[in-house]
This record gives C-alpha cells, sequence and structure tokens, in this order.
C-alpha cells in the first residue's frame, strides 16, 4: 500500500503519531518489526502471551495493537482471544492481525473476532506503518489475499435488492475487493473506478463490516467447510 | 524351544472334494493327497471318526484366501512388530529396557523371533491340549463300548468346564492379537460373545458338579458366597485393570503422536534444514538468500495449508506452480490470490501458459513483487497479472520480439480468449480472460 492518506478520515486519531502495543510471541520478530516502523509509531508495550496482552492492553490503552494470530497461553484461541479479552476497548483500541498464515481460518476467524485488517508479516516497514495509521483512523486493511477470502466467501455475484444487505457485496463493493486482490493500492483503486481515496475506505469499511457480522448461510457453510466456526 | 520343520501353513486349498480339508492337510503334512483322502475315508468308518476330524478341521481351518489375509494384516515395518509387543515380553526376552531406543532397525529385527515361537507355542498347545481331550472322549466312549462303567454324570460337567474354560483362553489369546492389530468392533463383539459363552459353560459345570454331591439349598448358599467372593476380587482388581487399560490407551495414543512427530522432523529434515544450510553459505548474496527463503517457504506452505480434500490439478495448482517457476526463476516475489477454481483443459492450458509468460515479464522488467489473481467461475477464467515496474508501451516492443504479441496476446486468440495489456508509469497489467465456452470452439 502506497504512503498513508490521512485526510480526515477520523476524529479518533492523533495527528501525526500513533501509540502501538505489539503482541507477538517470537521476540526477534518483536525486536524486527519495532525497528522497521516509523519514528512515528510509539511502541508503548510488548506481550508474548494471550494473559500478557490483554494485562499490557488494558493498561496501555493503545491505538493500535498488532496482534499475531497464533498465540500462545489463555485457551488456546490466540489472537482471536486476546480481542475477545478486550472487547470493552474495541472503540478506542483498534487491532490489527499480523499472520505468518495462509489459512482461511486463522484469517477470518481473527477479523471475525473484531480485528480492523489483516496484514502477512513479510511486508515492509513502510507498509505496515501506513497500515497502522490506516487502522488507527478507524478504517480497515485488506491485503490482496484478505480480498481474495471475502470473494470466495462471498461469492463473486452482486447482490440483489431482496437479499439482506450483510449476506452480499454490492456491485462496487465487488469492484473494489477485486482490485485489491489484484494487488492494487488504495489510490489505485480510486484512480481505477474515479472514486475518491475517502469512497474506497468507505467501501473497504462496509465489506469488513459484513465479514464481521454477517450471518448469511454461504459464509457458515464457507467457514464450516474450513473449518472456522 | 527346538526348531520347526519349515511347513506350509495350514489353510484349506481351492483344489476341493468338498471343502479343501485333505489337499490342504496333505499340502502341510507333505504327503500325497491321495492318501490323506484314502485315510480320511477309512477312518469315517472307524465309528465316523474320519467324519468328526474332517469336519472339525473344516470349521478350524482358514481357507487360502482368509490365510493370506491374516498374514497380511502382520504389521510390515520392522519397527511396528517391536512397539505392538507387551513391555515386558521385550524386556524379559532380550535384557533391553522396554524404553531403550537404540539403534531401531537393528534391534527390532531381533526382538520379533521371541514372541513369534510363543505365539506358535500357544497356538500349537491349544490344537495338542484339543487333541488329547478328543482323544480322551474316545478313549472313555470305547471303554463304555467295552462295558467299563463311565458315570456320565461327572464326565459331562467337567467336559463343560475343560470346554468353557479353553473357549475363554482362546479368546483371551485372540482378543491380544486382534486388539493390538486392529481394533475392529466385529472382532471385539464375538471375543465378548466366545466369552460369555465360556463363562456360561464353566458356571454351568461347575453347578451341575457340585449340585450332585449336595442338596439343592447348599448349592445356593455356595453360589451365593463365590458371587461374593467374585465381587469382591473384581472390586480390588477393578482400578488396576483400569488404570492398566488406560496405561494402554496412553501408551497407544504416545505412540501415534510419536509417529506423527517422526514425519514433521522428517519433512522439517528434508526441506527447512537444507534450505538452512544452503542460505547459510550463500549469506554474501542477498537475491539467492531471499529466493532460497521464498522457495522455502512457498514449499513449507504447500505441506501446512494444503487441503487434503481439495483435489489437485485444478487451474490455481497450475497457477501456483508457475508463479513457483518465476520465483525460482528470476528471485522476485509472486503473490498469488485465487478466487474459485476450474479443471484443466487445453484451453486453460494456454492460459497457464500466457500466464506465466506475463509473470515472467512482470518479474523481469517491474522488478519487484508481482501480484498474481485468479477468478475462476462457470461461465469463465480471468488472470491479471501485475507489477510495479516503469511500464512500456506495446507499440515500443520490436516487432521481432515474440514475448508479449505471441505468447500472450496470440496464444490466448487462438484459444478463444482475450488479452489486455495496461501500462502505466506505475506499472502494467496483464489481464487474461478466456470465456468457458471457448474450450469447445477451440477443443481440436
Amino acid at each position: 500500500m502506497n504512503a498513508s492518506q490521512g485526510t480526515g478520515a477520523g476524529g479518533t486519531r492523533p495527528a501525526n503519531s500513533a501509540r502501538v502495543v505489539i503482541v507477538d510471541d517470537h521476540a526477534i520478530f518483536r525486536s524486527g518489526l519495532k525497528a522497521d516502523l516509523d519514528a512515528s509509531i510509539q511502541v508503548v508495550g510488548e506481550a508474548a502471551t494471550v494473559e500478557q496482552a490483554i494485562a499490557v492492553i488494558a493498561q496501555q490503552r493503545p491505538d493500535v495493537v498488532l496482534l499475531d494470530v497464533h498465540l500462545p497461553g489463555g485457551l488456546g484461541g490466540g489472537g482471536r482471544e486476546v480481542i475477545a479479552g478486550c472487547a470493552a476497548l474495541l472503540s478506542t483500541t483498534r487491532f490489527l492481525a499480523l499472520s505468518v498464515s495462509d489459512a482461511a481460518e486463522d484469517v477470518v476467524a481473527v477479523i471475525r473476532a473484531g480485528a480492523r485488517g489483516y496484514v502477512t508479516k513479510t511486508i515492509s516497514g513502510a507498509e505496515i506503518t501506513d497500515a497502522v495509521f490506516r487502522v488507527a483512523g478507524g478504517d480497515a486493511v485488506f491485503s490482496p489475499r484478505l480480498a481474495g477470502f471475502v470473494l470466495d466467501a462471498f461469492g463473486t455475484a452482486p447482490a440483489d435488492i431482496a437479499d439482506d444487505e450483510l449476506d452480499k457485496l454490492s456491485a462496487r463493493e465487488l469492484e473494489v475487493m477485486r482490485l485489491i486482490a489484484r494487488g492494487y493500492s488504495y489510490k489505485e483503486v480510486a484512480k481505477e473506478l474515479f472514486i475518491s481515496i475517502k469512497t474506497v475506505e468507505t467501501h473497504v469499511s462496509a465489506v469488513l463490516r459484513k465479514l464481521q457480522l454477517s450471518s448469511r448461510h454461504e459464509l457458515t457453510k464457507w467457514a464450516a467447510e474450513r473449518r472456522l466456526l | 524351544m527346538t526348531t520347526l520343520p519349515v511347513r506350509p501353513p495350514l489353510a484349506r486349498s481351492s483344489d476341493r472334494v468338498i471343502a479343501g480339508v485333505c489337499s490342504g492337510l496333505a499340502a502341510h503334512l507333505g504327503w500325497p493327497v491321495k492318501s490323506v483322502r484314502l485315510g480320511m475315508v477309512l477312518a469315517s468308518f472307524a465309528g465316523g471318526a474320519g467324519l468328526v476330524f474332517y469336519a472339525w478341521l473344516w470349521i478350524m481351518v482358514p481357507t487360502a484366501d482368509e490365510a493370506a489375509r491374516r498374514n497380511a494384516r502382520r504389521p510390515a515395518s520392522p519397527i511396528a512388530p517391536a512397539v505392538s509387543q507387551p513391555a515386558q515380553a521385550t524386556s524379559a526376552d532380550d535384557g533391553t529396557p522396554a524404553g531403550a531406543a537404540g539403534p531401531v532397525p537393528d534391534g527390532a529385527a531381533v526382538p520379533p523371533g521371541a514372541p513369534w515361537f510363543r505365539t506358535h507355542g500357544m497356538r500349537y498347545g491349544k490344537e495338542i491340549l484339543l487333541g488329547c481331550g478328543l482323544l480322551l472322549v474316545a478313549g472313555i466312549m470305547i471303554a463304555q463300548l467295552l462295558g467299563v462303567d463311565v458315570s456320565l454324570g461327572t464326565l459331562i460337567p467337567a467336559a463343560a468346564v475343560l470346554g468353557g474354560a479353553s473357549i475363554a483362553w482362546m479368546q483371551l489369546d485372540d482378543a491380544r492379537r486382534a486388539g493390538l492389530v486392529d481394533k475392529t468392533r466385529a472382532d471385539q463383539a464375538g471375543g465378548w460373545g466366545r466369552l460369555a459363552a465360556g463363562l456360561a459353560l464353566v458356571v454351568a459345570g461347575v453347578l451341575v458338579m457340585v449340585s450332585g454331591s449336595g442338596s439343592w439349598e447348599q448349592t445356593w448358599l455356595a453360589l451365593l458366597a463365590s458371587v461374593a467372593v467374585l465381587g469382591g476380587v473384581v472390586l480390588v482388581l477393578l482400578p488396576w485393570a483400569l488404570k492398566f487399560w488406560r496405561d494402554l490407551e496412553a501408551e497407544r495414543a504416545g505412540r501415534i503422536r510419536e509417529t506423527e512427530r517422526a514425519e514433521i522432523a522428517a519433512h522439517l529434515h528434508d526441506s527447512v534444514l537444507q534450505t538452512l544450510a544452503l542460505i547459510q553459505r550463500r549469506a554474501g548474496n542477498e537475491h539467492d538468500v531471499v529466493r532460497l527463503a521464498r522457495a522455502q517457504e512457498r514449499e513449507l506452505r504447500g505441506w501446512l495449508f494444503q487441503d487434503p480434500g481439495r483435489e489437485s490439478g485444478q487451474l490455481s495448482d497450475r497457477i501456483r506452480a508457475v508463479a513457483g517457476e518465476v520465483e525460482d526463476l528470476l528471485g522476485n516475489a509472486v503473490e498469488v490470490v485465487t478466487v474459485g477454481d476450474a479443471a484443466m483443459t487445453e484451453a486453460h492450458e494456454a492460459l497457464v501458459q500466457a500466464s506465466r509468460e506475463a509473470m515472467l515479464n512482470a518479474s523481469r522488467h517491474g522488478g519487484g513483487t508481482v501480484s498474481v489473481y485468479l477468478e475462476a467461475s462457470d461461465g469463465q477464467a480471468e488472470i491479471f497479472i501485475k507489477d510495479r515496474g516503469p511500464g512500456f508501451e506495446l507499440g515500443d516492443v520490436p516487432a521481432d520480439r515474440l514475448g508479449v504479441r505471441e505468447s500472450i496476446i496470440g496464444r490466448m486468440k487462438r484459444h478463444g480468449g482475450s488479452a489486455a495489456i495496461l501500462s502505466t508509469d506505475h506499472g502494467t497489467e496483464v489481464r487474461l480472460r478466456l470465456p468457458a465456452a471457448a474450450e469447445h470452439v477451440e477443443g481440436k
């Protein structure tokens, strides 16, 4: 994703900095990530297990939590359990899932638990910085792979009018998801569809909401096939 | 134990007059079939002994097919017999501690000999026992025929007790073997049935024997007392038996886990460790390191996250494989996202080849991560290949360079599809589209 698009995306976001907690059980990865992040991002805490994470997040109240999907401790729920444990803070603290895992169940489970986005651990420091600011501003961050999962789960046909609005993606949302899956940045999506970046962000957030809230029959079936729910 | 002469196993052969018993017996003993058959017929006139013997063999001896199946069930691996023996047998027989691993193939090759003879010995012992019993019965019958008075009142209960006990013991022996080899419900049900039958026979026999010497009331009291004693014994032994059973289950689970662990270790050794060694040797060359790491990551992901229920060889698999080739060849990451899937056809193969060409171009000229997106549905298959290079103008490409014109655009057209190339200063995107109907048009 390209440089941060900071055009008043949300009132909760501090102007030029973000307070971040990094939750990952690999100390090497945590220190590497800290070094990679932009200077405008302040790492206020680190945690390696589910219990530590919940404690640190409750104490620090960061803007964004960079959350590994797989974590030791707790009941074995990993990142999902951390989000559930911090449910009361969800309005002020945003979760961005980080994972080396490609598996649909890992990704979608943590998103449905309440994470605002998902990126793979191999992305660069600049990209992750951008993603942090985006999430801090209340937007959703979709990697091409997550967009692919969404298209797979919701199907690639646009919604009929009669359908429950949560159960299908609109034609516009589908277009946005397709372009993201094709590797377009938000800026490129906006240019391709002749809409503003703000509108792109709105569409992506709407898709995220549907992904989190939909109880759609096919989604459940799709998830069950992949042992998600 | 003396060495046994090597004989073909006793099995009813398919060369048969009635049930293949005689020819099987002949093959087992190494005698001519005719003389065995003649002997059997002659023995039949001796009070029907031959008939009884024949019937007994008919029931007890498996057919050649069954015998083969039973042999096939024996574990083939040299490790398996060693682990499926009871622990104490191992430690007693060859003196090594049960837990000691040692060099597995060698260590495991020795112990199978010992229990193998044991089972053999036991099986023969059982048969000898049965033979003795039958001879005894025959002797008693002859004695009766000759006028000696033998009281049937004591003989029948005694026979019942003996018979019941042997049935129960057979079951014990079988159950142990079957339980360790495989645990099918049918086997277990049969085992319980036999145990119950044996128990019933023994109890009935004992009852008749005891009641013959005393009043019914006494017998009743004795029965009550023995039930109480049995209850006590069960009460004492039950926790021990349960613990033993649980240990056995735990050991079984542990063995499964151990096998899994060994498989994972073998995989990691063959792939990840080798790659890490390579990376250390090439540490100076960043390009090689990245390429090795990517290739290993791809391999490991394929192993970890593959969906075993899904059939392979679909369009998405081919695209992933091609993307892997391009990664290996040029070193730039190729990220593949797929939605839907389709079975491979000739036209799809052309689509794969065209996208391979596009990926190669994107990786070579784009110089960064290449994004590949495949969307396949019933109607059509679409592939988008995007890079972030400086872009190019199709008109500027020299006429003799066939990469884009022939391998991508021409190939897609020949197979009823279409290709579009969109290039800007911020990157190039190749769009390939193949309608499902195309394969019928361009089938031949």
